[in-house]
Formats: structure tokens, C-alpha cells, sequence
């Protein structure tokens, strides 16, 4: 057996530590108020897991459940094609190429809470131009302050314009890694457009692509400032999102037992549907 | 003024009443050592003796297979029944996550006695590491 030097792992210790307190420790915390009631002051009575029966049976979780899924859900299926077809018609070579990546990579420069607040001006329906535009001009009813319809259109385009820029530079890093040579291959046999797209850059794009919709389920599935800013969870609570709920019970009614049963759940969700993914989409590579 | 006094005298015998224990009627008694008790009340990160062990049992855990990995190399990989290729650290990963996931559906959809899924998670972790 050739042996190895593992001395390079210790490199990894500083951000070990640094993982350690801004994640660890936090967590193990949330462990230990997910079975105990506090009224403050620093004093805690056990509960074992009651918090976390109440909050599987509670309507009121399955709802920002299934808000959340559908958001998650609606996002990936638009974001995902939107940004390979992008990716595939950028260019590849040229004065053009710089201008397409800075031009894709500005929405994700600007923070969260500053996309937020933008949309939400952008859509106010007196001044905002696109809220007076569908208002005013095309005459249609559109008010995300009222109208849980244009409210979840309203997030659903605002992540889109956000985050498809993502999956655009990481399918556009895949896609100009294909050597010419495959291409030419392809026009020799005569492929079509399709079997071009469908077997070779599918497949070339296939790594960056898993990547993409991981890192894009966990975004939106741990979504939290831009819905808040925008409309807070409303109208109602037809935009209250898992996060906005739980940062609702955790601060708004201080209820550290349940929000803590609550974020584990998350947690839990979270952890299975990216192994899920991961397992998945790299099963076939390992055989 | 009779009375006055009388109360006067009995301030001192209230306040050694106090000292000796009786201000703290009302309040649970000291019963040693509890699972569930806080274990550094003025900590805030709120241990119990049980949290604690769940987190030394996971640090345990993986604390084993570091040791295994350094005597045995290659985290004995091999294709289980669920087609899956997983190393040591896999199965540990699978049996926990399982774990959670059938105690909160047990929560969630039947209640409170926890035994049976106790017993379902053991043997789910005996299955993960046997056959997966």
C-alpha cells in the first residue's frame, strides 16, 4: 500500500473551528432547547420531545410546509431550463463573452434585503414602473399587497431574476470545458441539434448542473430576506415561507422550545432531499 | 404596644426561620442526580445529561470510525441492496438521518410512547450497517 501523507489535513483545522462556532455549537444549542421550555432569564425546564409532536400535528406547520415546497418546486422548474437554455445560447468565444458574464453575474452582487426593497418598489402599484404599468396602462389588477396570486408571482419572478444567473455561469463553466473535437465529431455523423444538446453537453453539464440544483434547492428552500422584505409573509400568510414562520415563532412570540423542534424538522427536510439529490444525480458515475 | 413588641421579637426568629430552610417552601428539593435536570443552570447553551450523551454518542461514533478508517483504509465500500455504494461514514449518515425521520413520523402520526420506534431505529441501524 503507497503511503500517504495526511499532514495536509491539518490546514483544514482553522475553518474546522471556525465551522465549529458558527455552526456546531449553534446547533447543539437548538438541540437543547428543542426539549425544553424557557420563560427567559436563562432558565430552562425539560420537555423532552412534546415540542416536536406539536409541531408535527400543528395546521399551521403543514401549511409553510407546503408553501415552502411549492416555492422550492416552482423556482427549480423554472430556473434550471431557463438557465441552460441561456447558458447554451450564450456566446462562446469573443468581444461578446465578457459582456453576457458581467451582465448575468450583477442580480447576484446585490444583497438580499436590497433585492428585496427594489422589487418591492418596482412593483408598488402607483409608482413602482412595473406595478404601474400592469395597473395603469395594461389595466390589469396586480397589487402583491393584496392579492396572494400577484404576491407569489411577484417572489416567484424575483428569485428567478435573482438566482437563474447561477445556473447560467455554472452550466456556461460546463459547457466551454466540451473540447471542439466533440462538437466536430457530432457534424460528422450529421447529429442533430437535439442529439447534440441531449448527448453531449447534457451529460459534459451534468456535474455543475447537480451542483446548481443543490445549491439552489438549499437557497430557496432556506429562504428568508427577500420574501420578508417584500411582503413580509403576507398578504395574510399566504407568502410565509418555513423561515418567515419560524423566525415568527421564534422572536415574534419567543416560543424557543417549539421554534427550535421547528428549525430541526427544517433541518431534517433539508438534509434528506440533498442527500437525495446528491445520491441520485452521482450514483452512475461511481459504477 | 404589647403586641408591637411581641411581633418585634419574633423579626429575628423569622429571619432564622429563613436561613434555616424555610424560604424555600414551594421550591423542588435537591434530589441529586436527573437526566433531565440543567446541567450548568447560569450556561446558555442549556445541556442536559441527556442531550449531552446523544451529542457524545454521535462524537463517539464518529470517533470509532475515524479509528476504524486509520487500521482499516477505504471505509469498507461495497454496493448494498438499495444499489447505493457506501462507506462506513454512509451508513452511520443513513442510519441517523433514518432514525430521526422514524421517530418524527412515529410523533407525528401515532404519539407518545416511544419504544416502538426506539426498536424500529435500532434496527433500521443494524440493517443500514449489515446489508446497505
Amino acid at each position: 500500500m503507497r503511503k500517504v501523507n495526511q499532514k495536509a489535513w491539518f490546514f483544514v483545522l482553522p475553518v474546522l473551528i471556525l465551522v465549529a462556532f458558527n455552526a456546531l455549537v449553534p446547533m447543539m444549542t437548538v438541540v437543547n432547547y428543542s426539549v425544553q421550555e424557557t420563560f427567559g432569564n436563562n432558565q430552562f425546564f425539560w420537555h423532552g420531545l412534546g415540542w416536536f409532536q406539536d409541531i408535527l400535528r400543528s395546521e399551521r406547520f403543514h401549511a409553510a410546509l407546503g408553501r415552502q415546497f411549492l416555492f422550492t418546486f416552482l423556482i427549480l422548474i423554472i430556473e434550471v431550463p431557463l438557465g441552460v437554455i441561456i447558458a447554451l445560447s450564450m456566446p462562446r468565444k469573443g468581444f461578446w463573452v465578457p459582456v453576457c458574464l458581467v451582465t448575468m453575474a450583477l442580480p447576484m452582487l446585490i444583497p438580499w434585503n436590497v433585492v428585496g426593497a427594489m422589487w418591492n418598489i418596482f412593483t408598488l402599484p402607483d409608482i413602482g414602473l412595473l406595478g404601474y404599468f400592469m395597473n395603469h396602462v395594461l389595466g390589469i389588477d396586480y397589487n402583491m399587497t393584496r392579492s396572494p396570486l400577484a404576491a407569489w408571482v411577484t417572489i416567484i419572478t424575483m428569485d428567478v431574476w435573482h438566482w437563474t444567473s447561477l445556473v447560467v455561469l455554472l452550466c456556461y463553466a460546463g459547457l466551454v470545458s466540451i473540447p471542439d473535437a466533440y462538437y466536430q465529431a457530432a457534424k460528422i455523423d450529421g447529429a442533430s441539434n437535439w442529439a447534440v444538446f441531449r448527448y453531449i453537453q447534457l451529460p459534459k453539464m451534468k456535474q455543475v448542473l447537480t451542483i446548481a440544483v443543490l445549491l439552489r434547492f438549499m437557497d430557496s428552500f432556506n429562504i428568508y430576506t427577500e420574501p420578508f422584505v417584500l411582503t413580509g409573509g403576507g398578504p395574510g400568510n399566504s407568502t410565509t415561507l418555513l423561515s418567515i414562520d419560524l423566525v415568527k415563532i421564534a422572536l415574534g412570540q419567543f416560543d424557543l422550545g417549539p421554534a427550535a423542534a421547528m428549525s430541526l424538522i427544517y433541518f431534517a427536510i433539508t438534509l434528506f432531499v440533498s442527500w437525495l439529490f446528491y445520491t441520485l444525480m452521482t450514483r452512475h458515475d461511481v459504477k | 404596644m404589647r403586641l408591637l413588641t411581641f411581633l418585634l421579637t419574633l423579626m429575628p426568629l423569622a429571619a432564622t426561620a429563613q436561613t434555616a430552610g424555610w424560604g424555600n417552601l414551594g421550591q423542588t428539593e435537591d434530589k441529586g442526580f436527573s437526566w433531565t435536570a440543567p446541567l450548568w443552570p447560569s450556561f446558555w447553551m442549556a445541556w442536559t445529561p441527556a442531550t449531552l450523551l446523544v451529542f457524545i454518542g454521535i462524537f463517539t461514533a464518529m470517533g470509532i470510525l475515524t479509528v476504524l478508517e486509520i487500521r482499516r483504509p477505504g471505509g469498507d465500500e461495497r454496493q448494498g441492496v438499495l444499489g447505493l455504494t457506501t462507506t462506513r461514514g454512509d451508513r452511520l449518515f443513513i442510519t441517523l438521518l433514518g432514525t430521526s425521520y422514524i421517530f418524527m413520523a412515529w410523533l407525528g402520526l401515532i404519539g407518545m410512547p416511544l419504544w416502538w420506534p426506539l426498536a424500529i431505529s435500532i434496527g433500521w441501524g443494524v440493517f443500514c450497517f449489515w446489508k446497505v
